[in-house]
């Protein structure tokens, strides 16, 4: 009567293979690469050596710039993420919840259009900026955007957010009776904060920490942009220049993006290490209602640190974007006969562009809802299932992250090129693509809401005679609901904002917005690409409303 | 409601236990939660697992859900195997049959009370009006009836608990499991709940295992217990034999306050059916074997309650010391009386009386069968 | 011919035979075949073009697939222009620099993947390349004649320069007073230009040209000069001249006319200097593409790209502004004709080609690279 196979072990499985498929087969050949000395326009390699990782060494410049971009942008992301996150869950400023919501339009604007907008607005010579500081009688330049600083400035601002959403997590799930308790005993504020809050969350911290700097070192517009004028490159954009030349160094481009495996490896073998030796577990995964600190006056000041941050990261960029495009030629004090509408003519007549708009809809709309199927499946496999071997899913799933996506989406050419159903260059391998790359992402965010959850109201289900398909759609899916929601919309944010897997992967057929507005700030103005970056916004932003309003709707009617 | 449940066919000979655990092994990895337990509950009796957090009784009783898939053993509902590792039978917990009450209630959040409580027979597709019917008289039999409407984030925690338990019973499972469904609740409730638990149980007639800690809970509420240590069991009893004849010194100690006195056999002193046991001090005190073999060294058990002082020296000749008395604690219903019995500390329990002065010279004196003798090997 | 005709039957073959017959080079095996093929048919007019391809059946396969190095802009506006002529064969591009299109392309043939009708590139070591490899389609187009053969492959029907993109020296009128302006190639090595002047990446084929050419006039010491510049490089001509019109830049060593015409008629504050010594000039060149997915409108487009219409969409397209090497070409939209610059090109294209390692090489270090 009773089966040591249950469906539901067939469907775990069934998932972890695919992920496994997904992850693995991309890294088989991408790691063929790596170690392929032989001549490299034959496939399979004749040669394997180490020759490729020792040629690295003629390379430290861009390591270090790397390591060097990478970590002051992370330090910078931490730093604001951090300020952010205390400001906005643990002090009565006015409009906290406003600016909580606020805080996510930065990642949405994307870092290219970041970049594009702090290149026009800090450039030595034509940046808004130093113009206006010239016309102020200031000498040379106030600013400059294309330096290291300049680099992990725009980066921690539009990459970083994600720093505040992990930060501002953890500040939240910390039990506030535990700084009650040293508060109690007679501690200072500041001794509290030194001896209990900041101990407390340090390893939250960390687990961001190194979470950014993954992102930052798989970071690519944002380097290609403020990076190239300087000749300033770091290993994405190398690589960039690596295989955009004839004949490619896609060898030694292959080893540049496995050598960061061992980076990332390190990091987070470092990291298990602080948290296994501190074993906090005091922060849980329950949400408690904060003690807000009465700050007083301070609270204005702690408003407009907050609207400096907005301001810089949402309404400065665009603003200056949306000032260049309506220009021929942008400059900070144009001449009447220097406005014109014809860059938005022009960007709304590009073909290519509105196929590219189009398709980056439909693949984020696909990605979002195969996404979170797949990905929640993953998640309760990994986090809820016991099965055996989910640790090591764990370990494949969370892959993806370690690696650029650029250098990924290497292996996945390779690997989708031979692969005999025919979805090279279509549609369909930047799908696969995208649910590759958002592996972890999404299944980390799906974790999250799962892991609020308490476990025995499914168990509960379960005791009352329902059958695991009949329980997730009455129990667990229902419960979920709103946290999955709040994922779907982040991977459909992730993917239209996606630049280093697409640029390599798109075909003639099926182009994708974000590397076409590269391709548009590389071969026409930069004002043509102001006002495409704008469209690009706007059409997201509506589709994001839109979505969201559905959403909505369909949630209500379903609880009532 | 019916006086049989279902599954437990009525039976005039010794009945079938309804539910038997055998040999039952899970380990989490390497690491041992249960180490081989057995134990059998007869149709609508209702056992407790009883031990100290850790003990793995938790872990027991969701192996016999279905929660959890044991390492090894056997578990049979009704006779048939619901788990075997012998024969690679694992039935999952939906098809089992039993029903459960959670330690967190479980009360779905996104539902109403009445929503929750007749999910189980919506999964069994019984019919609008029944289900209307079922709940309402379930609702109503936990004083809950006029709440139906209301979400579960309106009620507070003895309300959840209602909820939790006409959920749980009102598709008429046949076995129903507690897992310290009372450890949430403040402590006057938890004593009211307690007699409706125990007065519902009877009235349905359902088999019933029961986990917890606490021991005022398990004496009151079962008709047999199962005291558990380190993933195995350490004795099992009704709640008297546990009480009175606890095997071990951790049952004797865990199963309220009890005085351990060590000693080594006196057979040369042995009389009248009685066990002599001399402490190291050279204090001689009389005991009851009750059926366990005395080896060379020994300890007894004596409760707290079964310690008698007086001033003058009472009438006999066994089992009575001049003592000196500690101190004294009130704690309203009795009086908690520390003492030093010759070099060694021992505590008795009287009720409420006069305060005695800490250093005064009284007597104690304790009844032989009150004595009782432990298994050796088993501290 | 039959591979080409059953070009899915051949595909089909490749796949079933897995990944060890994908390693395989991908064959010439349209060499032999084109006596064949080209004579077959008798031209056919259309429009004010002849051409050998099936016009009907190109319309029938519907479909133009187009790789090409040009920028976004350049390349829709040549879609945009056989588009006009022939609306009933869609059209759709892949644009990427010179040097990342053809590994594209590369590997694509290399794992039996043929989704290319036309290409296009901005330097012909690759193009000989790819004929070697037998990339191209043997294709001789009736329009040919009007072509001297130094602008044709060698033999002709597998490519030809569809125009050259000449590029001298640009600078901003702002930052640069006209009498410091450099006169010569010589004078962009003046130490004043360091780090405010830019050049073009290693993947572009001009600049392969321009670091050829003047190689072999001024010796290998002038790019040993140039570096000491730290010059910037970019991906494209716009990119050059958009940072020139800002003064981000005060000077290029490679500014492309074309270019300088877009931003001058835009009002940008650029001039544009042509060196006694000539201009740099690198070959556009098209070609149709072997075992293409749309055989017919491939060859059509190279008909059209030849002709004298298209080379006239070519050469006045704001985005484009080729020169044209017709030989009956008009006058440039500025006036001038490609004939009265001194252009500048490897005098032996195949000891060019054979340089090419070694520029990439040099160029990329210079760059950091």
């Amino acid at each position: 009567m009773g089966s040591w196979f249950s469906a539901q072990k067939v469907a775990g499985y069934g998932v972890a293979a695919i992920a496994a498929v997904l992850v693995l087969y991309p890294v088989y050949f991408l790691l063929q690469a790596a170690f392929d000395v032989g001549d490299p326009q034959i496939r399979p390699p004749t040669a394997y050596g180490l020759d490729n990782f020792s040629s690295l060494l003629q390379y430290p410049q861009i390591m270090l710039n790397t390591l060097m971009v990478s970590l002051a942008a992370t330090v910078m992301a931490l730093m604001f993420g951090s300020l952010m996150a205390w400001i906005l869950t643990r002090t009565n400023v006015p409009g906290r919840r406003l600016f909580e919501q606020l805080m996510a339009v930065p990642y949405y604007l994307t870092p290219l259009l970041g970049a594009l907008a702090w290149s026009l607005l800090g450039q030595p010579e034509s940046g808004f900026i130093n113009g206006i500081w010239r016309a102020f009688g200031g000498e040379g330049h106030l600013i400059d955007i294309n330096t290291p600083y300049g680099i992990a400035w725009v980066m921690a601002l539009f990459e970083g957010s994600v720093a505040f959403v992990m930060i501002a997590a953890l500040m939240k799930s910390m039990d506030p009776s535990l700084e009650e308790a040293s508060q109690v005993i007679g501690a200072s504020r500041i001794r509290t904060i030194m001896q209990i809050t900041l101990p407390l969350v340090t390893p939250g911290i960390l687990g961001a920490a190194i979470f950014v700097f993954a992102e930052m070192l798989g970071s690519f517009a944002v380097a290609l942009v403020l990076g190239l004028p300087t000749r300033y490159y770091v290993i994405t954009t190398a690589i960039y220049q690596m295989i955009q030349q004839y004949p490619p160094k896609i060898q030694v481009a292959a080893a540049m993006g496995a050598s960061l495996f061992a980076v990332m490896w390190a990091m987070l073998y470092a990291y298990r290490r602080v948290v296994i030796s501190g074993s906090y577990v005091t922060i849980t995964g329950k949400a408690f209602r904060p003690r807000l600190l009465d700050v007083g006056r301070l609270r204005y000041v702690l408003l407009s640190i907050c609207l400096l941050y907005l301001f810089v990261a949402v309404i400065l960029p665009l603003g200056t974007l949306f000032f260049a495009s309506l220009q021929k030629i942008a400059v900070v004090f144009p001449t009447a006969e220097n406005f014109t509408l014809d860059n938005f003519r022009t960007a709304m007549a590009m073909n290519a562009v509105r196929s590219a708009l189009s398709n980056s809809l439909l693949l984020a709309f696909g990605t979002a809802t195969i996404g979170i199927v797949l990905m929640g499946l993953l998640a309760w496999l990994i986090y809820r299932s016991r099965l055996p071997g989910s640790g090591l899913i764990e370990y494949i799933v969370m892959f993806p992250q370690a690696v650029p996506r650029l250098v990924f989406a290497f292996g996945l050419m390779w690997a989708w090129v031979v692969f005999p159903i025919p979805i090279y260059a279509t549609l369909w391998l930047l799908l696969i693509a995208y649910l590759t790359v958002f592996l972890p992402l999404g299944v980390r965010t799906i974790a999250g809401v799962i892991l609020q959850i308490d476990k025995s109201l499914e168990e509960c289900a379960q005791m009352c005679g329902a059958s695991w398909a009949f329980r997730a759609r009455t129990v667990t899916i229902p419960l979920l609901r709103p946290g999955l929601v709040a994922a779907w919309l982040l991977l459909f944010i992730a993917s239209v904002r996606e630049l280093g897997a697409s640029i390599l992967l798109m075909g003639p057929h099926s182009k994708v917005i974000t590397p076409s507005i590269v391709e548009s700030w590389f071969g026409t103005s930069s004002e043509l690409t102001a006002a495409l970056a704008l469209i690009q916004t706007l059409v997201v932003a509506l589709a994001i409303i839109v979505l969201v309003v559905v959403t909505r709707r369909v949630g209500a009617l379903s609880v009532d | 409601m019916p006086a049989s449940p279902q599954g437990s066919p009525p039976s005039l000979s010794t009945p079938r236990p309804h539910i038997e655990v055998e040999g039952l092994e899970l380990y989490y990895g390497s690491v041992p939660a249960v180490r081989g337990v057995n134990f059998n509950v007869m149709p609508g009796e209702q056992l407790t697992l009883l031990g100290p957090s850790g003990c793995g009784k938790t872990t027991t009783l969701r192996a016999v859900a279905g929660l959890e898939q044991p390492t090894a053993g056997e578990i049979r509902i009704d006779g048939l195997p619901v788990f075997s590792s012998a024969r690679k039978i694992n039935v999952r917990a939906e098809k089992r049959g039993l029903s459960m009450v959670f330690q967190s209630y479980a009360i779905w959040p996104h539902m109403t009370v009445f929503d929750n409580v007749a999910y189980g027979l919506q999964v069994r597709k019984v019919g609008g009006p029944e289900i209307k019917d079922k709940v309402d008289r379930a609702l109503e039999m936990v004083q809950m009836r006029e709440f139906g409407g209301r979400r579960a984030s309106q009620l507070s925690g003895g309300q959840q608990q209602r909820v939790a338990l006409a959920r749980a019973f009102v598709f008429q499972p046949s076995v129903l499991l507690f897992d310290e469904p009372l450890s949430n609740l403040d402590a006057k409730l938890r004593a009211d709940m307690r007699i409706e638990l125990r007065d519902l149980q009877h009235r349905l007639g359902i088999t019933s295992l029961y986990v917890t800690h606490d021991l005022e809970e398990a004496l009151a509420m079962s008709d047999r217990i199962v005291v558990m240590r380190d993933g195995l069991v350490e004795q099992t009893g009704t709640p008297d034999e546990i009480y009175s004849l606890p095997h071990s010194e951790f049952v004797a100690d865990f199963i309220g306050s009890a005085n351990l006195i060590r000693g080594h056999h006196r057979p040369d002193l042995d009389c009248d059916g009685l066990t002599a046991l001399e402490t190291a001090t050279g204090q001689l005190i009389y005991g009851m074997a009750y059926g366990r073999k005395a080896g060379p060294e020994m300890t007894v058990s004596v409760r707290t309650v079964h310690l008698r002082i007086s001033q003058e020296r009472p009438a006999g000749e066994r089992n009575v010391w001049p003592v000196k008395i500690e101190k004294t604690v009130f704690q309203g219903d009795f009086s908690q009386i520390h003492l030093y019995w010759g070099d060694q500390r021992l505590v008795a329990r009287c009720a409420a009386m006069e305060p005695i002065a800490a250093g005064r010279d009284v007597y104690m004196a304790v009844e032989p069968r009150r004595v009782v003798l432990l298994s050796p090997g088993n501290r | 011919m039959a591979e080409l005709r059953h070009g899915n039957l051949t595909r089909r073959r490749m796949l079933k035979a897995g990944t060890g017959a994908i390693a395989l080079p991908f064959l010439g095996i349209a060499a032999p075949n084109l006596l064949a093929q080209g004579v077959s048919k008798s031209p056919t007019n259309v429009l004010d073009f002849t051409t050998n391809a099936d016009v009907a059946k190109a319309e029938q396969e519907g479909q133009l697939v187009f790789y090409c190095h040009e920028n976004e802009a350049g390349t829709a506006g040549i879609m945009e222009g056989f588009n006009k002529d022939f609306p009933k064969i869609k059209t759709s591009y892949v644009r990427a620099q010179t040097g990342a299109l053809y590994n594209k392309i590369l590997s694509e043939r290399a794992a039996g993947r043929f989704d290319v009708d036309v290409i296009q590139l901005s330097d012909i070591a690759p193009a000989f390349d790819f004929r070697r490899k037998g990339g191209y389609e043997h294709y001789v187009s009736p329009e040919s004649s009007a072509y001297k053969k130094d602008h044709l492959s060698e033999p002709n029907g597998y490519f030809f320069w569809t125009g050259v993109d000449p590029a001298g020296i640009a600078y901003n009128s702002e930052k640069v007073a006209v009498s410091d302006a450099p006169k010569g190639w010589k004078d962009i090595l003046d130490p004043r230009w360091k780090g405010k002047i830019s050049c073009k990446i290693s993947a572009s084929g001009l600049q392969f040209v321009q670091w050829y050419t003047l190689r072999k006039i001024y010796g290998d010491g002038y790019w040993k000069e140039f570096a000491k510049l730290q010059p910037r490089a970019f991906d494209s001509r716009v990119q050059l001249f958009d940072r020139l019109s800002k003064g981000d830049d005060m000077i290029t060593a490679i500014g492309e006319y074309p270019a300088y015409f877009l931003f001058k008629s835009k009002g940008a504050k650029v001039e544009f200097v042509a060196p006694p010594d000539g201009l740099v000039s690198t070959p556009l060149v098209v070609g149709a593409v072997s075992r293409a997915p749309h055989p017919e409108a491939s060859k059509l487009f190279v008909d059209w790209a030849m002709s004298k219409r298209g080379q006239a969409w070519y050469q006045s397209n704001p985005n484009l502004y080729y020169g044209s090497v017709r030989t009956d070409a008009p006058a440039m939209p500025t006036g001038v004709k490609l004939s009265d610059f001194k252009l500048l090109y490897p005098s032996d294209w195949d000891e060019y080609a054979s340089q090419s390692a070694t520029f990439l090489k040099e160029w990329n270090s210079m760059l950091g690279l």
